[in-house]
């Protein structure tokens, strides 16, 4: 009410209690979780004091962060980003080459992290600074995105910087995330249909053959852990004690739970046979705690989110208010879809955490943030 | 629809406004898409909880660990009366790895390994690497066993020292009791061992196995009804330990002349030990408490299987007998002679079992104070006798010869005489005057043929071993009489022969006096028990009177220990086969001689001597063990020392402690302490009914006049010298 005076047309502006609920509930809903899947193993390890409460702690001070900026995100128009959208671009493109700096640092064996003062993964940034770069690119080339020359214009930027996530950071499920942003941006932007449906079926036929060549290469470890993965998710159980292992355990969880599940807090799997139980692992968890209808409620609180999201993007008054909306639906479409499918053993096992509910401060930072725009999206809406 | 598309067909974007119609349309289908993901997992979700839910339940639950760790229980200890430890049950520690948990950090592997060589010199590092590295995922391989604390401790130290030490990891120690005999052989017939800290094998470790042992503790984990895991410890209960009468210093001062009689003796006339077997027990005469019980060869407790100890030892069969030629085993042929497992066992079996309970032999003479006793007791002699020995007698178709033989006889002896003598000829005398059918009810009051009941795993049965009223022939008695042609065991001889000493009283011979738990709690006193009575207290003064005469005018002169008088009567069994060239040579005594407290019976078995049949052999053992044992009972000496003795005890640094160095006052505080006299002559000591029992004479009834033994306390009848018996309500008739 504070901020009304600032709108230039002296209206009311419009909040979307509904997204804001449901966003705060999902964090919430999250630390409880994060809690449950993490304090056995806090307490059983050195490394965390051996306190139950290590992981809850670190993400209640990440998600109280998250949703100061979220605020703030909220406030500042969301057109300022517009102006800066090249700038974010480069920013991103310099912190993951900070990575390679003594700034980088690695953690659970792999090199991904930087100390600014607090630690951050920059593929987190790069998913952010993707969605206002896209959305500023898309604007400034209005119709010539429906060009061939135009799309490749739009789409090249991102897959730069996929390229630099993935081999420098060694993070490919990012990349294909911050890829995917980028191409449903276009998607909703562009008005061919046809190309996006050749691009996809093209890339679902890659990945069939690429997946072929890796179950003929079998044992001769050409494709690395990657392909091992692959195979372990062909047949989770011939590689148990290996790559199978975590998948294996994520499908004992969620067999194991039932319907209604074992109840909040008394799931066996977190004691030590899940591993990143609390991190990408987590929705496996909840079904084995809450059973089948916590998971699928989960879900549907999830499919809630992005109807408002869709909603907000509809009614956004300019296209990149609009876009910016559709960038952060995709991010957490792609998401949501990637790590229940990875859990569920529908995709092979890569890394990808469960948004607002999974371990991890930087994700969930960005995530509100993202949160943040889209309210200042929705402030300008008028009903 | 269809032709608002077409007319709008080339919408431009207009970035002033939202979303157009196009852009809407997509969103829509995106989310659409999205949904349609939704509802694919949903029900792949659905799928997986419905087919394999049940398998994934049980997969679940059958990782978990229900493993239970085995806490393990202290055996018992075993003491000697003075508190100090024969054996004892030591906490060791084995090593663990954990190769999973060692690898679970980069660092650890090298850190672990650099600790453990430092904490452990000597310890095959590349085989503890190799082991991590080919079985990654093993969490438990047992390095190295019973290592003890001070071991570990270096290590233990390092591991707990997070800062100069950060990365040490996946090794740990599981506790483990090891059993530990601190003396190593002392007592080992009489103590046995165990198997791997448990299941003990002869003497009181298999006699008292279910005392000492305890019960293992546990902790598992289980599923309560909420299908969780949960844990549970159930804490080890440990073992009780036993008290036993057996005082470690007697023990240790026995054993020591053993030893030295076997290192004078072996090798002398044949390879092989100073004699086949050398036993001793020294018994309280008042209770039945064993003192001491050693017997050689003896063996390491800590390594019984060491063959080295049957070095010296005649070979034995498989099944455990010895015979007559056997081959003596000796330290280069008993490699060869004991190749065969079964038969080594056999005769590791032999070292291990208790001579003193375990083997049976003919006693020979020191059987004769029974004989006498059994005749006086009966009313079949009246100790007024007079017998002639001519040298030998006639009786049925054998010539019975007396040992002097060749000296023409003994010539006329007394009763006590003939004790004295140890004279044959006059015994079979009197075995005819007893008769076979006396002679063979005493010998079962005595005990013989019947086993002790001594707590001791290993006890022999001699019921076949002793003759029977169908067996016993004329010639049969006369040869008993004076100890041959019957079996008996050490542990039967000394107990009835505490009896005849005592008054009469027959106790259970007993090894343990108390059981107590592991907090030091009482929790079962065993006290002396009498069994019967064998002989009237009168019998049994006559019977002390004669074994003095023993030592002070017969056979048993040189087993007088310095400062000290002591009864006793020898022994010189001839042995089977009977070619005159076996013989067991044995003495069997008590001390001091106006106060027995101690039995002593000492048992040389066939000595390695070109000359067997000489019982100095027994008696020079008696003397060297009595002479430091009754010193260190504080028993004070009465009899005059030559110069020669006084030498002998100052090279032993044994003090000369005399009666008369106690002065007036204190015996005369002692003199008003005399217990009252009931009517019937009858003392209460205890301030306690005294019954008098069956077998006590009329004139001992009626003595009323009582004194004081000088400086024990203990009561003594003024007439027979012998102290009055404290237990005799105890007697059961």
């Amino acid at each position: 009410m504070k901020f009304r005076t600032k709108d230039q047309d002296g209206a009311k502006p419009y909040i979307d209690y509904s997204l804001i609920f449901i966003t705060l509930f999902l964090v919430a809903f999250g630390l409880v979780m994060v809690y449950s899947t993490s304090s056995y193993d806090a307490s059983m390890s050195v490394l965390t004091n051996n306190d139950p409460a290590y992981y809850l702690k670190k993400q209640a001070a990440a998600s109280v962060f998250g949703f100061v900026l979220m605020a703030v995100f909220g406030i500042i128009p969301y057109n300022t980003w517009e102006k800066v959208s090249g700038m974010a671009y480069a920013v991103s493109a310099i912190l993951i080459l900070l990575v390679l700096t003594p700034l980088g640092y690695e953690a659970n064996g792999a090199r991904r992290w930087l100390r600014l003062g607090i630690s951050i993964q920059p593929a987190e940034i790069a998913k952010l600074a993707m969605i206002i770069f896209v959305a500023g690119l898309i604007c400034k080339l209005k119709d010539d995105i429906n060009t061939r020359k135009g799309m490749i214009i739009v789409l090249a930027p991102p897959a730069l910087i996929c390229l630099l996530v993935w081999q420098i950071t060694d993070n490919l499920s990012s990349a294909i995330i911050i890829f995917g942003i980028s191409f449903v941006m276009l998607f909703i932007a562009s008005r061919d249909y046809k190309k996006f449906a050749i691009f996809a079926a093209a890339a679902a036929a890659l990945a069939a053959l690429l997946v072929y060549a890796i179950t003929k290469a079998a044992g001769s470890n050409k494709f690395g852990f990657r392909g091992d993965r692959v195979l372990a998710w062909l047949d989770p159980e011939a590689y148990a004690s290996g790559k199978g292992f975590q998948t294996l355990q994520a499908l004992y969880a969620i067999g194991s739970g039932g319907i209604f599940g074992k109840g909040l807090g008394q799931s066996i799997q977190k004691q030590g046979f899940l591993p990143e139980a609390q991190n990408d692992m987590i929705f496996s968890v909840i079904c084995e705690e809450l059973g089948l209808f916590g998971g699928i409620s989960i879900v549907l609180l999830f499919a809630l989110l992005l109807w408002r999201l869709m909603i907000i993007a509809t009614n956004a008054t300019d296209l990149y208010g609009a876009l910016l909306v559709v960038g952060v639906m995709a991010h957490i479409s792609i998401q949501v879809v990637l790590n229940i499918a990875v859990v569920t053993n529908t995709v092979p096992n890569t890394g990808i955490s469960l948004p607002f509910i999974s371990y991890g401060g930087s994700s969930i930072m960005f995530l509100l943030i993202e949160i943040g725009l889209v309210n200042s999206v929705a402030r300008k809406i008028r009903f | 629809m269809k032709s608002e598309k077409r007319v709008k067909r080339v919408r431009r974007i207009r970035v002033d406004n939202g979303l157009n119609k196009d852009m809407q349309a997509k969103l829509v289908i995106l989310f659409i898409l999205v949904l349609l993901a939704f509802v694919g997992l949903g029900i792949k979700l659905f799928t997986i909880t419905r087919d394999n839910g049940e398998r994934y339940k049980k997969q679940v639950l059958s990782q978990q660990k229900y493993n239970s760790i085995v806490l393990p229980y202290k055996r018992g200890d075993i003491l000697d009366c003075k508190g100090s430890k024969l054996a004892t049950s030591e906490k060791v520690y084995n090593m663990i790895v954990d190769a999973k948990v060692m690898l679970s950090k980069e660092e650890s592997l090298e850190a672990t390994m650099d600790a453990l060589r430092t904490a452990f010199p000597g310890l095959d590092i590349a085989a503890i690497r190799k082991h991590v590295t080919e079985n990654p995922s093993s969490q438990y391989y047992i390095v190295k066993k019973q290592l003890t604390y001070d071991e570990i401790s270096p290590f233990l130290e390092m591991d707990n020292n997070n800062e100069d030490y950060p990365d040490i990891a996946g090794v740990w120690f599981e506790n483990e009791y090891k059993r530990i005999y601190p003396n190593n052989t002392l007592a080992s017939d009489v103590l046995g061992f165990t198997v791997r800290g448990e299941g003990g094998q002869y003497g009181l470790e298999q006699y008292y196995n279910d005392v000492l042992e305890g019960i293992n503790g546990r902790e598992y984990g289980y599923l309560n009804e909420d299908e969780t895991l949960e844990r549970t410890t159930i804490p080890a209960t440990d073992g009780y330990n036993i008290v036993t009468t057996i005082d470690a210093n007697i023990q240790q001062i026995v054993e020591k002349y053993l030893y030295q009689f076997n290192e004078e003796n072996k090798n002398a006339a044949r390879d092989g030990n100073g004699a086949n077997n050398l036993g001793c027990i020294i018994m309280d005469v008042d209770t039945g408490d064993v003192l001491a019980m050693a017997s050689y060869p003896n063996f390491d407790l800590n390594n019984p299987r060491d063959t080295s100890r049957l070095i010296g030892m005649k070979k034995s069969e498989l099944n455990g007998t010895i015979p007559y030629d056997a081959v003596v085993l000796t330290e280069s042929n008993i490699e060869e002679e004991l190749a065969d497992e079964e038969i080594k066992n056999a005769n590791l079996a032999n070292l291990w079992k208790n001579f003193c309970i375990s083997n049976t032999y003919e006693p020979g003479s020191t059987y004769k104070p029974f004989t006498v006793a059994c005749g006086l007791e009966s009313g079949k002699l009246t100790g007024e006798e007079f017998y002639t020995c001519n040298g030998a007698l006639q009786v049925s178709t054998h010539n019975i010869k007396c040992h002097n033989y060749k000296k023409g006889g003994c010539g006329t002896l007394s009763v006590k005489g003939a004790v004295e003598n140890s004279c044959n000829v006059s015994f079979m005398l009197m075995g005819r005057q007893i008769g076979s059918k006396t002679f063979l009810e005493y010998q079962s009051k005595y005990n013989f043929g019947l086993k002790t009941n001594i707590d001791l795993y290993g006890e022999a049965r001699t019921d076949s071993l002793i003759f029977t009223g169908d067996t016993m022939g004329e010639t049969e008695l006369a040869t008993s009489t004076f100890g041959q042609g019957f079996n008996v065991t050490m542990i039967q001889m000394v107990t009835g022969f505490c009896s005849l000493i005592n008054g009469g009283y027959y106790y259970e011979p007993h090894m343990v006096s108390k059981i107590t738990a592991s907090d030091g709690s009482v929790v079962k006193n065993i006290t002396p028990r009498v069994l019967k009575q064998t002989i009237s207290e009168q019998t049994s003064s006559e019977i002390v009177d004669y074994c003095i005469g023993v030592v002070e005018e017969g056979t048993g002169k040189e087993a007088r220990p310095a400062g000290y008088m002591i009864g006793g009567k020898t022994g010189t069994a001839e042995m089977v086969p009977r070619d005159r060239t076996n013989y067991l040579l044995s003495f069997m005594g008590f001390a001091p001689a106006d106060n027995p407290q101690i039995a002593i019976y000492v048992v040389v078995d066939r000595p390695n001597s070109w000359v067997q049949d000489n019982v100095g052999f027994a008696r020079k053992l008696c003397r060297q063990i009595l002479t430091e044992v009754l010193p260190y009972m504080n028993i004070y000496m009465t009899e005059e020392l030559t110069e020669k003795e006084e030498a002998e005890l100052a090279e032993l640094n044994i003090a000369i402690k005399r009666a008369d160095v106690i002065d007036d006052e204190e015996a005369a505080d002692e003199a008003q302490a005399t217990p009252e006299v009931d009517e019937n002559g009858n003392i209460d000591a205890h301030g306690g009914d005294v019954t008098s029992s069956n077998h006590v004479t009329d004139e001992e009834m009626q003595s009323d006049d009582v004194e004081l033994a000088p400086l024990t306390g203990n009561v003594l009848n003024v007439e027979t010298g012998e102290p009055v018996k404290e237990g005799a309500d105890e007697v059961p008739y």
